[in-house]
């Protein structure tokens, strides 16, 4: 299948399964889980560093309109995406990908992937949570949220890439 | 010129992202304001389609409690009826004039009880009397109010909100005090202002007063489920469960509130 194509399908299944799936889960009122990062995660590594932030910045929009909250995810996910080349670079060390064009977690070690999507999803949901209060008032709330829904989150994203891996398989 | 040029190629990536944070950042701070901005507004079709189309399968598996409600409402107003209902001429005897309320049923679409300011989105709009403002209900209490409106869905703002305030009146004692949330959890809220000689119990009633503009009157908000006393001289508090469940909210009445129009007109003069 075509790659654009794909990377369509993927942002209009991811969107839609957040907003009317996830964002319906209840979890006692501190447990946010945001899953449809796991695009930004999956874009190639050969991508442009401005193609990333403009990206970023449509999927958190889109997710916006959905929420009715125009800017707060837009500019968590423009962070997000604009750290992504960096925390490759620090998660990776020396570890070199010169045949895999993006991240999968079929191509590359497991522990590698965990760290990367923790990293990429706590800059988001610190990023998110903060702006969402839009002061300090609430700090501990705030930090509770984040700490309570980082790990839900990477549990969600991470079952979610072994199906996208699974599917690469068959291809 | 030749060196702007050379460092916005050279920083390219940093200076979109710093335009693209400005612009969320900003699109956030207008929506931080009563009434949403255009971009809600203009998507707000599309969007309350799309969450229809999600709800309608939701909805198949709670007919059966969407049923019972309805019909357990309808028993109530038959009730109600009765009172002005005249046996004898077999008329109903509508004493005191003019209508003040109209109800205009819908369902909700989307609903939101988790973030720091919920909306919820419902399938009546312009095109069905909705505007803004109008005070949104359901069967068991008050839900919130109407921000925006687009041709066939509204959005309407639900107590479940950071900037919602109500008033409020408490029924044993008639004092009046306000409501906020300010809890993270949707089945309580907090009642403020409480006037520091009032004492109240778990159990009592809390209803909507007349002095906010936005519900009728003595429509049911919710119950007290615990009283904080404060130092001497200050406001008390209290803790307040919602008689609405906003987790399973289905039905809702638009209150449209025939004698607003007069009344602000009125207000605006006083001015």
């Amino acid at each position: 299948m075509n790659k654009t194509v794909l990377q369509i399908i993927r942002f209009v299944v991811l969107v839609l399964f957040q907003v009317l799936v996830i964002n319906h889960i209840r979890l006692g009122g501190y447990v946010h889980p945001y899953i449809y990062l796991t695009f930004i995660l999956l874009l190639p590594f050969s991508m442009p560093k401005w193609q990333l932030l403009v990206l970023g910045f449509v999927l958190g929009l889109t997710v916006d309109l959905f929420t009715g909250t125009p800017g707060l995810h837009a500019g968590a996910t423009t962070l997000m995406a604009f750290s992504r080349p960096s925390i490759i670079k620090l998660v990776s060390g020396s570890l070199k990908f010169d045949n895999i064009q993006e991240p999968n977690l079929g191509q590359l070690d497991g522990m590698w992937f965990l760290r990367y999507v923790f990293c990429l999803v706590f800059i988001h949901h610190f990023a998110l949570f903060f702006l969402e209060s839009f002061s300090f008032r609430l700090i501990g709330q705030v930090l509770l949220r984040i700490l309570l829904s980082v790990p839900v989150s990477i549990f969600l994203i991470m079952m979610i890439l072994y199906i996208f891996k699974r599917e690469r398989k068959r291809e | 010129m030749y060196n702007l040029r050379r460092f916005i190629l050279k920083h390219h990536v940093i200076i979109l992202f710093i335009l693209l944070e400005v612009i969320s950042i900003l699109l956030l701070a207008r929506s931080q304001n009563f009434h949403r901005n255009w971009m809600v507004n203009t998507t707000n079709d599309a969007v309350g389609k799309i969450y229809e189309w999600g709800s309608e399968v939701g909805n198949y598996f709670r007919l059966n409690s969407a049923n019972k409600e309805l019909a357990e409402e309808n028993a109530m107003l038959r009730k109600q009826l009765s009172v002005i209902y005249d046996t004898t001429t077999c008329t109903y005897d509508i004493s005191n004039g003019d209508t003040l309320y109209e109800y205009i049923p819908a369902q909700v679409v989307n609903n939101s009880t988790n973030q720091a300011n919920n909306y919820i989105i419902i399938n009546k709009g312009k095109l069905d009397g909705i505007r803004r403002d109008m005070s949104v209900i359901s069967t068991d209490g008050i839900v919130g109010v109407v921000t925006d409106v687009s041709r066939h869905y509204a959005s309407v703002m639900s107590l479940l909100h950071s900037k919602s305030v109500v008033g409020v009146r408490i029924k044993e004692s008639q004092e009046l005090a306000s409501l906020k949330w300010e809890t993270n959890n949707y089945r309580y809220g907090m009642v403020e202002d409480i006037p520091t000689h009032i004492v109240l119990q778990p159990g009592d009633t809390i209803l909507t007063s007349s002095h906010s503009h936005i519900f009728p009157e003595d429509l049911l908000v919710g119950t007290i489920e615990e009283f904080y006393p404060t130092a001497v001289d200050a406001l008390n508090k209290a803790k307040i469960r919602y008689a609405t469940d906003f987790a399973t909210l289905r039905h809702v009445y638009v209150i449209n509130d025939l004698h607003k129009p007069e009344l602000d007109s009125l207000k605006a003069r006083l001015q």
